[in-house]
């Protein structure tokens, strides 16, 4: 009888999450631009061709030269019916023309895995290490604060710089190089998260009743941290692509890797905007910012869903 | 306790963290190696056995084959007498670098936090206190979108809408290269492109009377501050708009309306100042994106200062540049966090006496 | 005389996302002039609700779909109710809330000045970043600035001939209320005789100091920016606009008027028995414990003089002693002050104390008002029968509680709400909501036992 209202209640809950979700109509919208983006990245990895996307690894097929341009022309061409994102050329001197729409669509693969794997791996070590911290307290905690404040202490930009400097220029870097600026912030969220919990009431009582620590950690600890976490997450997917595309803008990843990443798209067009050609830096930009927005709305919609105050 | 007391105690704090940064900064110029380490202090150009008695030297100097804490204490000290290498890209020692081109990065930044603060306090404020508005959906579309676009988009949007389209204002570089020559050379040092005596080309301009070059280099100035201003605008709004719409919930607030105090008093005195709290704290998280915007907005505008040059370092292969800088910039965040701790004591009567 | 306060068939409704909330269920209440009356009530019948409701002061999703709140001649919920009936079930709270600036702007001259509210948590109803003197004096800045600027121009215009002319006069009268005005009229220093006074009444000093206090009320230096701002506010009897709206010169005004206004701050803790209130007026709400806090909040209520004070469970976030001291205040302050009270708490015992009459609520509904008397020795309503009996003593006796639970105000009883937890309840109960039936000369009860009697 208990169980039967307990998960009636439950599923009760669970209906009015939905409900305060769906009832947040920019936030379902946010969650459908994303969900295209998903796709995008999905169909890209299993079957390109369905898209025409080939060689979903690089900017340029291999052996690239004027011969085998994958549009006609010698100068950038605006948006137009036959390339909705225009096109650019390859190399100032005009190598090849190549069709931005095509790009972006390979990019995207790149961009959501990378921010879903920088995040999702910060995260994990972050959470761990907070949790950890937070719960055995003293010392290890003190230490643990210290050293985030150092990685704290350096402009993340910069550090992402510094370290990518050293350990060497490639899109497998530059995740590493922005995990190492985001575990910290994960590490702060789940040691505040923890205290919270730990001063909760039930929290004593399984200690008293003889729980193990570990047991305690994962059975009353974790179930209370990882919701706004994930909400966390979902937030910062969306800031994640905002700084590796400015890395790469920058110019983190050589010019001669040929990564259809967004940020590395922009800069190539970066050459011709001199010339007046505002589509190779603005789209690839705009794409970014679709995604970041969806993630960020999505988020907004979650955190209701989370926020006890809110759901009223 | 008093203010002063815990000024010091703050202090105090900021020792581990900083002996912590110089352990960063040590541990990323060793994980490159001796080669690379020993790069920031050679000169490229020299070779053959000048060359290697030069390296000879320095890893006598640094003790490069003793054990590395020992390393790190030789490093710290040639720190503390601030020899940080020399700069391959511009010939020069890394600290006369700093010291040419952090005036101008510094004021890019205050101007842009004064305009930030400026245009978001007010808009944050009435954005909440009409929640729910026209002017407040307005708002937070704008701002939503704002935050999510990446800064060199933003920095580039402004780039050619007013720079290359319009030429409505100059979108390259410090000054007009026509009037570069026109600069007397005893305040400007040509190749370096270095004003005397601030190193703040406008101001120096000013300082000297000229008022073609002030005019003409404040002009320059514009479009990067304003690039970095809505680059960081977004964020400042939304968590001034959140914390203002806690805060109007209050008890206290309340109190304030059942006194009868007028709408407009209640929010600008009762709840603005504490809706502002929360987000001086925050503001502190925001100035470490201030920095790394500050370095993709002085990249996109060539704008002279230590992030326009860092970039430039870090795509040459300059590594005392890119150290150097890591090592700076978190410096100053340090202490513009200790300045905005006690800005935040000020404020909130409560932190002083617990 | 009328009723200082008529409530009428009130219904007030929250709408959320969990469901509708019946908090009030049509409320009949009259306060009359100087009494003090107490609501009882478990908590989450709407006490509070009423309370926030005749002061407006109600978030933005609650709604008003009927009933009145006449003080004055005058009905305080008109506009909100309108917009309810007007809708019906599609209620807005973004419209609602367009509608609540209009009643605050409507009320902003009522609250405060004529009807002011103590709240339940004296530690977060003060605002953590103003001094003390400041949140005092802004209710009378606010209300009434003229006051202060007479203040100020009085004792600028007093000489020390006339003070201690003041002085003998409050020594051969006994400190006499006319006498003393007449001696500011004749003088033209109105203004000076409050502060002669508050300060001739002041039992905690000695008779010479007091002497010495008065004829300190004389000379006060003034520059000549500082008597314009005076003068023009004390002939226009307001701050006109000219001082109120320029950015700096408003700046300038406020802090002129509310140097006064943390001096009268002084004076209001003093008369509530605050010590060293010279020194609480600069402290901030952090550094003053729970008991002065609610003082505080207390001297913020009385500041100018209202007609009515809702004080909303003024004891229950205070421990035992402070309690018996701010019961002591409020017992003291009603015969010092001409004020009507309403006094809200969940403890019967603590309403015995200080009320004339109390009403106990029950789901929303007033279910049985009477003398205080009357209530605690002859309780007609079932339920009342068992809140006093649910009284803790001292004497040991078993305490009974009350059987059930509070009901879900989503969906409250038909009928009478209390039936499902009544022993009495029959057929009727369960239908019909009861009216209130008069009985005997002073007292109402709605419940169908006492139909007929």
């Amino acid at each position: 009888m208990a169980t039967v209202t307990e998960s009636k209640a439950r599923f009760d809950e669970l209906r009015l999450s939905g409900k305060v979700f769906l009832s947040n109509k920019t936030a379902v919208v946010g969650l459908a631009i994303f969900l295209v983006f998903i796709g995008d990245a999905f169909l890209v990895q299993v079957a390109p061709g369905v898209l025409g996307v080939q060689y979903p690894d690089s900017v340029v097929p291999p052996q690239f030269t004027q011969t085998n341009p994958e549009c006609v022309g010698t100068a950038p061409e605006a948006p137009s019916f036959n390339h909705l994102f225009g096109t650019i050329q390859y190399g100032l001197s005009g190598i090849g023309c190549l069709d931005l729409l095509q790009l972006v669509m390979k990019a995207i693969r790149i961009d959501v895995a990378i921010s879903f794997f920088i995040v999702l791996v910060g995260a994990a070590i972050g959470t761990v290490v907070g949790v950890v911290s937070g719960y055995f307290g003293r010392w290890l905690d003190e230490a643990m604060m210290r050293v985030t404040d150092v990685f704290f202490s350096v402009p993340f930009l910069i550090l992402a710089l510094a370290v990518g400097f050293v350990i060497g220029r490639t899109l497998v870097n530059m995740a590493l190089a922005l995990i190492i600026i985001w575990w910290p912030l994960y590490a702060r969220y789940g040691r505040s998260l923890t205290l919270s919990t730990k001063e909760a009431t039930f929290i004593e009582s399984a200690r008293a009743a003889g729980s193990g620590r570990l047991k305690i950690i994962f059975r009353h600890i974790m179930p209370n941290v990882l919701p706004p976490v994930l909400v966390q997450i979902s937030l910062d997917v969306g800031t994640v692509i905002l700084i590796f595309s400015t890395l790469a803008f920058i110019g983190f990843l050589p010019s001669n890797a040929l990564v259809p990443e967004l940020g590395a798209i922009a800069s190539i067009g970066l050459d011709f905007v001199a010339l007046g050609d505002w589509w190779p830096v603005i789209i690839p930009g705009a794409v970014i910012t679709m995604f970041s927005l969806a993630v960020n709305l999505m988020g907004d919609g979650l955190r209701d869903v989370i926020d006890p105050r809110r759901r009223s | 306790m008093k203010l002063w007391v815990y000024v010091i105690r703050r202090l105090v704090l900021l020792l581990p963290t900083i002996i912590g940064l110089t352990f960063l900064v040590f541990a990323l110029e060793h994980l490159g190696g001796n080669t690379l380490f020993l790069a920031q202090y050679i000169n490229p150009h020299l070779t053959g056995t000048a060359r290697e008695k030069l390296v000879e030297e320095l890893t006598a100097k640094f003790h490069l084959n003793d054990p590395v804490y020992i390393q790190y204490f030789y490093w710290l000290a040639a720190v503390f007498q601030g020899d940080l290498g020399t700069s391959t890209t511009l010939g020069q020692p890394v600290a006369t670098g700093f010291v040419w081109f952090m005036p101008n990065t510094i004021m890019l930044t205050l101007v842009a936090s004064v305009l930030t603060w400026i245009i978001s306090i007010p808009i944050g404020v009435y954005s909440a206190a009409r929640r729910d508005s026209i002017l407040d959906q307005g708002v937070r579309v704008a701002t939503f979108t704002l935050y999510s676009m990446p800064v060199f988009l933003i920095g580039f949007a402004l780039f050619i809408a007013l720079g290359t389209a319009w030429h409505a204002l100059p979108d390259q570089g410090n000054i007009d290269p026509v009037l570069l020559p026109t600069i007397p050379d005893a305040w400007f040092d040509h190749t370096n492109a270095v004003s005397y005596p601030t190193h703040i080309l406008p101001l120096d301009a000013f300082l000297h009377g000229d008022w073609t070059i002030a005019w003409n280099s404040f002009l320059h100035v514009i479009l990067p501050a304003v690039a970095l201003t809505l680059a960081l605008l977004a964020g400042i709004i939304r968590i001034l708009r959140a914390s203002m719409l806690e805060v109007l919930e209050q008890d206290y607030v309340r109190l304030a309306r059942a006194k009868g105090v007028p709408e407009r008093m209640v929010q600008n005195f009762h709840a603005k100042k504490n809706a502002l709290l929360p987000t001086v704290t925050s503001y502190g998280y925001l100035v470490s994106g201030l920095f790394g915007g500050a370095v993709v907005i002085e990249d996109i505008f060539a704008f002279k200062g230590i992030g326009w040059w860092t970039t430039d370092a870090f795509l040459n292969g300059d590594v005392g540049v890119v150290m150097g800088s890591t090592l700076v910039f978190g410096l100053i965040l340090v202490v513009t966090t200790l300045i905005l701790d006690i800005l935040y004591a000020f404020l909130d009567p409560r932190i002083r006496y617990e | 005389m009328s009723d200082a306060l008529e409530i009428r068939d009130l219904h007030v409704r929250f709408h959320t996302r969990r469901g509708l909330y019946r908090a009030l269920n049509g409320v009949n209440l009259r306060l009359a002039r100087g009494e003090v009356l107490g609501i009882a009530g478990e908590s989450g019948c709407g006490k509070t609700t009423m309370g926030l409701g005749v002061m407006s002061l109600l978030p933005r999703n609650a709604s008003y779909p009927q009933g009145q709140v006449v003080f004055d001649n005058k009905d305080l919920v008109n506009l909100p109710r309108e917009y309810s009936e007007r809708v019906g079930d599609r209620f807005s709270p973004k419209q609602n809330e367009r509608i609540l600036r209009r009643v605050s702007k409507a009320m902003a001259p009522i609250r405060g000045r004529r009807i002011s509210m103590v709240f339940q948590e004296p530690m977060t109803s003060l605002n953590p970043v103003l001094p003390i003197g400041f949140q005092v004096g802004e209710s009378i800045y606010v209300h009434d600035p003229a006051q202060l600027a007479r203040r100020v121009l009085a004792r600028s215009k007093a000489t020390p001939e006339l003070t201690r002319e003041l002085v003998s006069l409050l020594a051969a009268t006994h400190g006499d209320e006319t006498s003393v005005r007449k001696f500011a009229a004749e003088h033209d220093l109105a203004g000076i005789e409050e502060q002669a006074l508050f300060v001739w009444s002041r039992g905690d000093i000695h008779i010479s100091r007091k002497e010495k206090a008065i004829r300190a009320l004389s000379g006060q230096p003034m520059n000549f920016v500082e008597r314009w701002i005076i003068d023009t506010v004390v002939r226009a009897r307001s701050i006109p606009w000219y001082l109120s709206r320029i950015p700096i010169l408003s700046r300038i005004v406020r802090r002129v008027l509310m140097r006064e206004g943390n001096r009268k701050a002084r004076e209001l803790l003093t008369s509530l028995g605050i010590h060293h209130a010279e020194r609480v007026v600069r402290m901030f709400p952090h550094e003053l414990s729970g008991g002065m806090r609610q003082r505080v909040v207390i001297a913020i209520a009385l500041a100018n003089n209202p007609e009515i004070v809702i004080m909303d469970e003024p004891t229950s976030a205070v421990d035992v002693t402070v309690q018996a001291q701010i019961l002591e205040l409020v017992k003291r302050i009603r015969t010092s002050v001409s004020a009507s009270f309403i006094v809200i708490s969940h403890d019967l015992a603590v309403l015995a104390e200080v009320c004339d009459r109390i009403a106990i609520m029950y789901a929303g509904r007033i279910v049985e008002v009477a003398p205080t008397d009357e209530i605690l020795h002859k309780p007609l309503h079932p339920y009342t029968q068992m809140l006093i009996s649910a009284i803790p003593t001292l004497e040991g006796k078993p305490v009974e509680g009350i059987q059930g639970d509070v009901p879900d105000m989503r969906a409250v009883p038909s009928g009478c709400a209390f039936h499902p937890r009544c022993p009495f309840a029959f057929e009727k109960c369960r239908e019909v909501i009861p009216t209130d039936l008069p009985h005997g000369s002073d007292q109402l009860v709605a419940c169908w036992l006492y139909e007929g009697k």
